[in-house]
């Protein structure tokens, strides 16, 4: 595959809950390349949201490695492979939730420039990343007066500020109707193939998954199945 | 039932929260219990043992001896109704009893003192023999003989005066009363504020779940019925642990207290019987529990947005205008009193809010270069949680204020006590004349010692001057008098609030000054001619100065020892001298033999003055501790509050992490964020505080005790109170800290 921003080999996960060891991941092993999508789905508790976890370095693995533009992660954790992965999701590796994505504090705009501010992108394009997203006129206002695709779009617009070069989504139009969530599913399309990075987009949503390159089941590699 | 067990439930899996409203009314409990107790005591150590007399009047004899037996055996001679009285001074905390004798009571046709309540139990009445034994132990003891009122024909040498167990301190027993009260009342403020805002967050954080009651059909009254039985049961239940600790705070502070009245008034604290546990505390405790917590409830929705809205703003600064008119102009401690809480409440109704507008405004303002985006963040968020914690926020700055016009007015006090004690103990030793030996004598003596440094005989006594005021048929007063032979240079340097050309020098030709009490009580100026009474000696002098005396409210004269009349009997006498080329020894050997003496009492000037800073020290020991806990328990509320809020706002604080801000670079904006929080907080303080202290010396002091003080600033106490605001944000960043560690090793990010 040409170009991989995102390497993960044979990576496996388990919880112990209340005493019982839950195995979530079990060897899991894939390749994105720049600009290309994928989409991981499974049902709930299946592991969708460690694995963004995992990718980013918020949560370690118990095994395997993890490459994210050249940066290789093993399951061993200590203040350099924390600060790696902290310059990474600083610049590089653009998260989004479902939501509360914003600071509330702060209007759309402000919102963007602290998130572009933190990668390390001169202020002064704020208003562009928002009105690119179709909320341009909403760019004063704060989180809470604006709606809630209105919210994701501003996450989208923070996140695409940043120029990362690998998104993560955990259902970032989970909390959003039908209608909505498509159109921020647009929009998230179309600026990840303008921008040219890698998506790794976890979602209960057939639909969506099926609009990304490459699909990865968690539920059926439980039930030992590849994909 | 089910509403019941969900109520538990949230409980068993919040115990911190119930933890934390118990905590609070405990000790708001056990502040307000303990204020109250020794308030009570000074209430009755004040009135109880004059209301049990039931004459008014007591016999002195005219030449200002104290009465002896003899004098009491002379007047039941003379077949008049007289009965001892003998009050005999124990060290703290026994306190002070009083001897009487219950068959000669009796001649004034009503049941002795205390004798209606049973026994005489020596809490403060005892018989009089036991009273006795105790005075020969060695316990300083004082006789009165109390007379009926009715107006019998006294034998040659004695006179009736009116009866109170102090001097005459008029009204200010009663100023420092309400003193008091103030206090207490103020305690009650704080801690109603801080009760409040740890029950008003532990309900929003369940917002959800009665929110969640509501869907399933349960009515929003019946769960309001349960929260309020909820909150009665809690105080009803923290309640007592916190009477019982209040009665052992007063029991700690009562030592201090005693001798405070005592140095301040000559008011003495009787031995109290021991009562039980103060249950009226406890049912104000609990009202104002309820009260603060449930306010919501009773008020319309409409005044509590009011109160917030911008024309509520403008009403608080007019309230504000008015209360603080009110303390300029107010002609007695009440309306200053009320005018202070009404300026308090102004300030507390504005403060939250102007904090969050000037964290607003300056984070509109950040430059957007550098750090910036960040720094707006940081600030955004200070000015929410000005809002949120706008409760503790004002309890702290009401109790950093108070802490700081208290700490202000006592050091103020302290130093000026200094220097003034310093000017009177000009001279290196004291020399106290014997009972019954001549002073007259001693003074020869001393003259004729060539190469004596500068020495003096100091006499006192007691003055009678008119007094218009006074309530009754006897318009006059008795003040004290002071009187220097010679004038010599070891006074030159008191301080003289106010006086004419050459005053020692005027004082020595028969003017007379008197001190700050008696020239605030009586309007007294200089150039006016002040008449008096000295034993049957009516004189007449100028006013040539008046001088600052503290630490007491009783009015006095000085004069030169020559102006006093031959009839004038002293009551105390002592020498001040500067033994120059001599030996203190072989003076007081000199005195000693003048006196047909073994040994006179010598006393130098630097046990003098440790004993009266030891005395100082007690004195503000119960305003000092009681505005020093209140600090303590406004800070720990903030830092409870403020665990409580950022539960809230962790999340928040967790994706500034996801964004790539190192965890130390948000710990450090953490620290940042709430040691600005309580830096803030004390800014707003120490205006408030200077101008409490402003209150204090230059409006209550005058009217409650008599005297004023100079109105000195503290900046050094500021610092201080800003480094404990920056300990206490620091505390509450770690607290945020480990919240935030907390919840990264256990739950997961949000999704
Ligand atoms: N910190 C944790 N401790 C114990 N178990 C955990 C922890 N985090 C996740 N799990 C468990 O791991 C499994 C996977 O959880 P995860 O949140 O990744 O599922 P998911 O696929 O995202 O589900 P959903 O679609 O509901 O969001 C679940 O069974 C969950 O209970
Ligand atoms: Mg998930």
């Amino acid at each position: 595959m040409a170009d991989p921003v995102l390497v993960v080999e044979r990576l496996s996960k388990r919880f112990s809950s209340g005493g019982q060891p839950v195995t979530v991941l079990t060897d899991l092993s894939f390749n994105l390349a720049k600009g290309e999508s994928l989409a991981v789905v499974g049902r709930s508790g299946s592991g969708k949201s460690t694995l963004l976890n995992l990718l980013c370095g918020l949560q370690v693995p118990d095994k395997g490695n993890i490459t994210v533009t050249g940066e290789s992660f093993s399951e061993s954790v200590n203040s350099d492979s924390d600060a790696r992965w902290t310059e990474l999701r600083r610049r590089s590796i653009g998260v989004v939730f479902q939501q509360a994505n914003l600071m509330p504090a702060l209007s759309l705009e402000d919102n963007v420039r602290l998130r572009s501010h933190l990668a390390g992108h001169a202020a002064g394009h704020e208003r562009g990343w928002l009105e690119r997203l179709g909320i341009g006129a909403e760019a004063d206002r704060y989180p809470d007066q604006v709606s809630g695709g209105q919210a994701q779009r501003a996450a989208l617009a923070m996140v695409f500020a940043m120029a990362p070069a690998v998104i993560l989504a955990d259902e970032p139009t989970g909390s959003l109707d039908r209608n909505t969530a498509d159109e921020v599913a647009d929009c998230l399309f179309a600026m990840q193939r303008d921008s040219g990075c890698a998506l790794v987009l976890a979602t209960h949503d057939r639909e969506l998954a099926s609009r990304c390159d490459h699909l990865l089941d968690l539920s059926a590699l439980h039930l030992g199945g590849t994909d | 039932m089910m509403l019941v067990r969900a109520f538990v439930s949230h409980y068993r899996r919040h115990p911190f929260q119930l933890a934390a409203l118990a905590l609070m009314i405990v000790l708001a409990t056990m502040l307000w219990t303990g204020v109250t107790v020794l308030t009570d005591q000074a209430r009755n150590s004040l009135f109880q043992s004059e209301e049990a007399v039931a004459a008014g009047v007591h016999v002195v004899r005219t030449d200002g001896r104290p009465v002896r037996v003899e004098d009491f055996a002379e007047l039941r001679m003379a077949g008049l109704c007289v009965a001892p009285w003998l009050e005999v001074r124990r060290p703290p905390p026994a306190g002070r009893v009083i001897g009487i004798d219950p068959l000669a009571m009796g001649c004034f046709g009503k049941a002795a003192p205390g004798g209606n309540r049973g026994e005489l139990d020596g809490a403060p009445f005892l018989d009089i023999s036991a009273a006795v034994r105790l005075a020969r132990e060695g316990y300083d003891s004082r006789l009165y003989l109390l007379a009926s009122t009715e107006n019998e024909t006294l034998p040659q040498g004695y006179a009736l005066r009116e009866f109170s167990l102090g001097p005459s301190t008029g009204e200010l027993a009663d100023s420092f009363l309400l003193n008091l009260d103030a206090l207490s009342l103020l305690v009650l403020l704080i801690t109603g504020l801080l009760v409040r805002s740890v029950h008003r967050l532990g309900i929003a954080q369940r917002q959800d779940s009665f929110d969640l009651l509501f869907r399933f059909g349960v009515p929003g009254r019946r769960v309001r019925q349960l929260l309020a039985l909820e909150l009665v049961v809690l105080t009803g239940v923290c309640v007592l642990p916190g009477l019982w600790l209040g009665t052992q705070l007063a029991a700690i502070l009562g030592g201090g207290f005693g001798q405070a009245l005592n140095s301040l008034f000559d008011v003495n604290l009787y031995a109290g019987a021991a009562e039980s546990l103060p249950w009226q505390a406890a049912a104000v405790m609990v009202l104002l529990v309820l009260a603060v917590c449930l306010v919501d409830w009773l008020v319309p929705r409409r005044w509590q947005r009011a109160v917030s809205s911008a024309r509520g703003r403008l009403l608080a600064v007019l309230v504000l205008f008015a209360g603080l008119a009110g303390v300029a102009l107010a002609p007695d401690l009440a309306g200053v009193f009320a005018g202070t809480a009404v300026v308090f409440v102004a300030a507390g109704w504005l403060t939250p809010g102007l904090l969050a507008l000037s964290a607003q405004k300056l984070s509109d303002g950040t430059d957007l270069d550098g750090s910036g985006p960040l720094t707006r963040w940081r600030r955004r968020e200070l000015a929410v949680m000005f809002g949120h914690l706008a409760l503790p926020v004002v309890a702290l700055q009401f109790a950093m204020a108070t802490v700081l016009a208290v700490q202000a007015l006592v050091t103020t006090f302290e130093s000026t006590f200094d220097d003034w004690l310093a000017q009177r103990l000009e001279a290196e030793f004291y020399v106290e004349v014997p009972a019954g030996a001549d002073a007259g004598l001693a003074a020869e003596r001393l003259q004729n010692l060539e190469g004596i440094g500068p020495w003096h005989r100091v006499t006192r006594g007691e003055a009678v001057i008119s007094d218009e005021g006074a309530a009754g048929e006897d318009k006059t007063a008795v003040v004290d008098l002071f009187a220097l032979t010679p004038v010599s240079e070891l006074v030159v340097d008191w301080t003289l609030l106010a006086s004419m050309e050459r005053p020692w020098q005027r004082l020595a030709q028969g003017a007379v000054m008197v001190n700050e009490q008696l020239a605030r009580r009586h309007q007294l100026e200089l150039g006016d001619t002040l008449e008096f009474r000295v034993a049957d000696t009516e004189m007449g002098a100028n006013i040539v100065a008046v001088y600052a005396d503290y630490g007491r409210p009783a009015g006095e004269i000085l004069v030169s020892g020559s102006a006093l009349p031959e009839d004038f009997s002293a009551r105390f006498e002592s020498f001040s001298v500067n033994p120059g080329e001599w030996a203190m020894a072989e003076i007081s050997e000199q005195l000693a033999d003048v006196w047909n003496v073994s040994d006179v009492t010598v006393r130098d000037n630097a046990s003098i003055h440790a004993l009266a800073s030891q005395v100082f020290g007690q004195t503000f020991l119960l305003t000092r501790a009681i505005s020093l806990l209140t600090l303590v328990l406004a800070a720990v509320a903030l830092l409870i509050m403020s665990w409580v809020f950022f539960s809230t706002r962790a999340w928040y604080f967790r994706l500034l992490g996801i964004w790539g801000l190192p965890a130390g670079a948000i710990h450090h904006q953490l620290r940042r964020l709430s040691v600005t929080l309580t830096l803030a907080v004390t800014i707003t303080a120490i205006p408030l505080g200077i101008w409490l202290t402003w209150v204090l010396v230059s409006r209550i002091n005058p009217l409650a005790f008599g005297w004023s003080l100079p109105m000195d600033l503290y900046p050094l106490f500021w610092l201080e109170l800003g480094l404990i605001a920056v300990v206490t944000g620091l505390v509450v960043a770690y607290l945020m800290r480990w919240q935030l560690v907390q919840r990264e090793n256990g739950k997961q990010v949000k999704s």
